[in-house]
């Protein structure tokens, strides 16, 4: 290939207009409403998340204040679970998740020399999602009906039968929805990783954050497909009483465990890798060196990212797991502490080799070493299976899950924030008010915490809110209680110092800390397109880029381009058209919401049109994509001249579709884990016979015949057997409808249940494989799929091979159940 | 091979490797293949032993398999396919002498323990 030269230097102000025109937004509230840029939408997620995070802080004074004295008075029981529960779920979901989303959001465009993400239209989507799903929970508790019981809604106590009213369902149904949000933030940050690169930034030139975002990203699309399968099929148990985790009929409550753990384990290195990738990036610059140990801090987080799907069963030695069992996922706790161990000597050894100043992100990453490793040191004593036992569901576990979480995220999210708000504001932090915030945050949280191991050792079980008889326990609380305040007026005195900053903070160069990386080359504040041109060799430095000496200057074409390169090599393969602002995401993310609204409030004969409307917003978002005629191929830089998006078959889109069907294919794989675990272990098994008629048997092989005959079809050059395969799919459903009338009662047994389940799964991929085969006949014929521009077409075929084989393994399933 | 695919193939591996086990262990405690004879002890000691040894001779062979590359990219590949057979060697050798299906519940001990 030959090498791209630099561009001609333009005038770097007329460019910065040009592009500011294309990138930007109108302003007041229609700008609010339509804005998809990645910088805007990433502030927003971290602007949310600290507002959910003060919430979450408020109900935890609540707790503690609660819990200061044996017989507090302070708050009835059920207000108290309410208050736990939402204190947890709050931080997990709703601070700590998209917290790090808005962070890689905002940040991996800048430091990959990117304009923007993948898919802007899909993270503003996801923000808004997030929003709604946040407020809706939130509401539930100003109303008093919030989730109350334990951020890991375990059944039976979360079933209908112990938990009748909304609260479980607020739970189920506001999580869920903000987990859309979780999921397109990792499509989009895999997909910008790997395709969005620098021209020539290979993978293993990357920066170690988008190393540790890649990770991030991958764990959650395989880490958040369990507990989206478990929170359907608990709400179709509360909704309809399809008995998933009723043990009298077929169930088992430790299915729910199983798939929240699937999840919830994960979910915990999917908070920390994030916080490592910014100790990674942030600790070399104040130790004024390099990091050390590049390939070897990459391989653990390779480690971490499988190892940490290995344990989840370390939250369940106590329910009656073989010992076997227990082994395997004890060694498997001790060995992910190897990973970790890794990356801190490393870290450890970038200080020895530098000479670090105790500058204000510094400080926050003291805190996190001191705070991390001790809790990483009970994580170890908790994986050894007699210890776990002693102190399972104790203060003890309490204490342990913040020492990770608050040493693991908090500090080094705290550093990251001290670190990048010049990047963010333009601005320098308040001298002193960081530095105070950190010391108030340090003593607080390690005189509440570390006092709770204490607590914890002495037998108080987590969740009470009295404990009269148990006067050995007063003296811990009231000093955990004491000190919980400290820390809150720690993190309340570093919020106002952040909001002073804003405002009144000395106003910074380019490079305040002298880090040399991408992101502090560009202007600040940043603007809306990032960066005038692309980095290429030959022009890298901050001012050949505003000069336009980078690759695809300015925006000569009036449209939002960005390069997209091949995943391992860099090397430029075309140029991506982006979306532009619109109200899609919003109207789309309110659409959705209404729908959780008519679950939320039963009325069930009502949510089928909440589900058309979904579909029907849902086929609007195609009206960007493609063009109606050929386009000739753009000059990036001289000596490299690259097709527009439209007229590749491999783009953005096809990656995107790639990452979806990982999450899709997990979320089926933990619903044959589900049909396997029940059969095997749940106890009344074997269910009754099955009354489930020969004619079924024809109807199962006419749907997987049909769908192969879809399959076939998108194999067809140019979409010509789009409108043969829309058919086919609509056929398909209309067999699975009559095949489900000859189900067997899925509200009497599990096996039934999860026929019918399975069953559903099969019609919403055959009705969005119609609606994508649709969508190939309507590019047909307004002339956005034509021998030159595969519109639609490859992303299409993907979905509809992916739905045949999921039909098809279920109909094999259903066959050896009958069989056997 | 890729790249990507070659850093992972260890750790792939180690996951398929971990879930087969698993999954063949509450199989064979839901079937009684601990009452079942076999070549050498009881038959779910003898699945289990063997899969965990076979599952060791694959991961051995992706690591022999990995060029000797000194760029990152190869140091990286290297480290995957160690860290996949380190973690099959580790995290199922309880395979070697472990009952097999007992069980213990200690939960209500817990509570038992609890002052009054």
């Amino acid at each position: 290939m030959t090498q791209p030269r630099p561009n001609p230097p333009q005038n770097a102000l007329r460019l910065h207009h040009e592009l500011t025109r294309i990138w930007g937004r109108p302003k007041g509230w229609r700008g609010i409403l339509v804005s998809v840029n990645h910088s805007e939408i990433g502030f927003r997620f971290m602007l949310t998340s600290f507002a959910f995070f003060s919430v979450a802080g408020v109900l935890s004074m609540l707790i503690r204040a609660q819990l200061a004295t044996h017989d507090g008075a302070f708050l009835d029981t059920d207000l108290y679970n309410q208050i736990f529960t939402m204190h947890g779920s709050i931080m997990m979901f709703l601070f700590a998740i998209p917290m790090l989303e808005g962070l890689a959001m905002y940040l991996l465009p800048k430091m990959l020399g990117a304009r923007d993400l993948a898919f802007p239209r899909l993270s503003a989507l996801g923000w808004w999602c997030y929003l709604f799903g946040g407020s809706i929970i939130l509401l539930a508790l100003l109303g008093g009906v919030a989730p109350d019981g334990g951020w890991f809604m375990y059944t039976p106590l979360s079933s209908k039968a112990y938990s009748p009213g909304i609260n479980a369902d607020v739970w189920l149904l506001g999580i869920t929805f903000v987990e859309i949000s979780a999921l397109a933030a990792a499509i989009e940050i895999t997909v910008t990783i790997l395709r969005m690169r620098a021209p020539g930034m290979r993978l293993t030139q990357m920066p170690l954050f988008a190393w540790y975002m890649l990770g991030t990203a991958a764990m959650m699309l395989v880490g958040f497909p369990p507990l989206i399968l478990g929170s359907i099929l608990l709400e179709i148990e509360r909704a309809f009483g399809w008995p998933f985790f009723d043990v009298a009929r077929g169930g088992d409550p430790l299915l729910w465990q199983h798939l929240f753990w699937l999840f919830g384990h994960p979910e915990v290195y999917i908070i920390f890798l994030p916080a490592a990738g910014a100790i990674s990036t942030i600790l070399p610059v104040m130790c004024r060196t390099t990091i050390m140990g590049y390939g070897a801090i990459v391989a653990a987080v390779l480690g971490l990212v499988f190892l940490s799907f290995g344990l989840w069963v370390h939250h369940m030695f106590t329910v009656g797991i073989p010992h076997m069992a227990l082994a395997f996922f004890s060694a498997a706790s001790a060995l992910v502490a190897v990973p970790t161990a890794v990356q801190i000597f490393a870290w450890i050894g970038t200080m020895w080799k530098g000479r670090p100043q105790m500058r204000l992100p510094m400080l926050y990453l003291m805190g996190f070493f001191s705070t991390f490793v001790m809790g990483g040191l009970t994580g170890v004593m908790l994986a050894i299976v007699p210890f776990n036992w002693q102190v399972h569901d104790t203060a003890f576990v309490t204490a342990h899950l913040h020492y990770v979480l608050i040493g693991g995220f908090v500090f080094p999210m705290m550093a990251g924030i001290a670190y990048w708000m010049p990047l963010f504001t333009g601005r320098r932090a308040i001298r002193g008010m960081g530095e105070a915030a950190f010391w108030l945050v340090l003593i607080g949280f390690h005189g509440t915490f570390f006092i709770m191991h204490l607590t914890g050792l002495l037998g108080m079980p987590r969740r009470i809110d009295l404990y009269p008889d148990n006067p050995e326990w007063v003296l811990p609380n009231l000093v955990s209680s004491i000190f919980g305040f400290v820390m809150a007026a720690g993190f309340a005195l570093f919020a106002l110092g952040l909001i002073l900053q804003t405002r009144y903070g000395p106003r910074t160069g380019r490079d305040p800390w002298g880090a040399g990386t991408l992101e502090w080359a560009l202007p600040k504040p940043s603007t809306v397109y990032n960066i005038a041109s692309l980095p290429i060799e030959g022009a890298r430095d901050a001012l050949s880029l505003a000069r336009g000496e980078g690759a695809l200057p300015g925006a000569p074409r009036h449209q939002r381009e960005t390069l997209v390169v091949n995943m391992i090599s860099g090397r430029p393969e075309h140029v991506a058209v982006l979306p532009g602002n619109a109200m899609l995401p919003i109207t789309t993310a309110a659409t959705i919401g209404v729908f959780v609204l008519l679950m939320l409030f039963g009325l069930y004969t009502l949510a089928p049109l909440g589900l058309i409307a979904i579909a029907a917003i849902c086929w609007r978002w195609q009206g960007f994509t493609g063009t109606r005629q050929g386009h000739a191929q753009v000059t990036v830089a001289p000596g490299l001249q690259l097709p527009l998006s439209w007229h590749v078959p491999d783009g953005l889109a096809r990656t995107g579709m790639v990452c979806t069907l990982i999450a899709d294919g997990t979320l089926f794989a933990c619903y044959l884990f589900a049909v396997g675990f029940l059969t095997v272990i749940a106890p009344n098994w074997p269910a009754p016979a099955s009354t489930v008629a020969q004619g079924s048997a024809l109807l199962a092989a006419g749907t997987v015949g049909l769908l192969a005959l879809a399959s076939g079809c998108a194999r067809l050059a140019q979409g010509r057997g789009a409108g043969l395969a829309a058919g086919a799919n609509i056929a398909a459903v209309l067999l699975l409808a009559l095949l489900a009338l000859r189900l067997d009662d899925p509200t009497a047994h599990a096996r039934d249940a999860l026929r019918g389940a399975g069953l559903g799964y099969v019609v919403l991929h055959a009705v969005v494989g119609a609606m994508l085969a649709w969508l190939c006949v309507v590019q047909r014929r307004d002339g956005r799929i034509a021998a030159d521009r595969p519109g639609a077409a490859p992303v299409w075929r993907l979905w509809q091979d992916y739905s045949l084989a999921s039909a098809a393994i279920l109909a094999a399933l259903v066959i050896l159940q009958e069989a056997a | 091979m890729s790249w990507p695919l070659r850093a992972l193939l260890g750790p792939l591996w180690w996951a398929f490797a971990f879930a087969a086990i698993y999954a063949l262990h509450g199989l064979g405690c839901a079937l009684g293949w601990t009452a079942l004879p076999a070549p050498v002890w009881d038959l779910h000691r003898f699945v289990l032993l063997s899969g965990w040894l076979l599952s060791l001779a694959i991961g051995l062979l992706i690591v022999r398999a990995m060029p000797d590359d000194k760029s990152t990219a190869g140091v990286i590949a290297r480290a995957g396919a160690w860290i996949g057979l380190v973690s099959v060697l580790l995290t199922l050798f309880p395979v070697l002498n472990l009952s097999s299906c007992e069980v213990t519940a200690p939960a209500e001990n817990l509570f038992a323990m609890l002052p009054p």
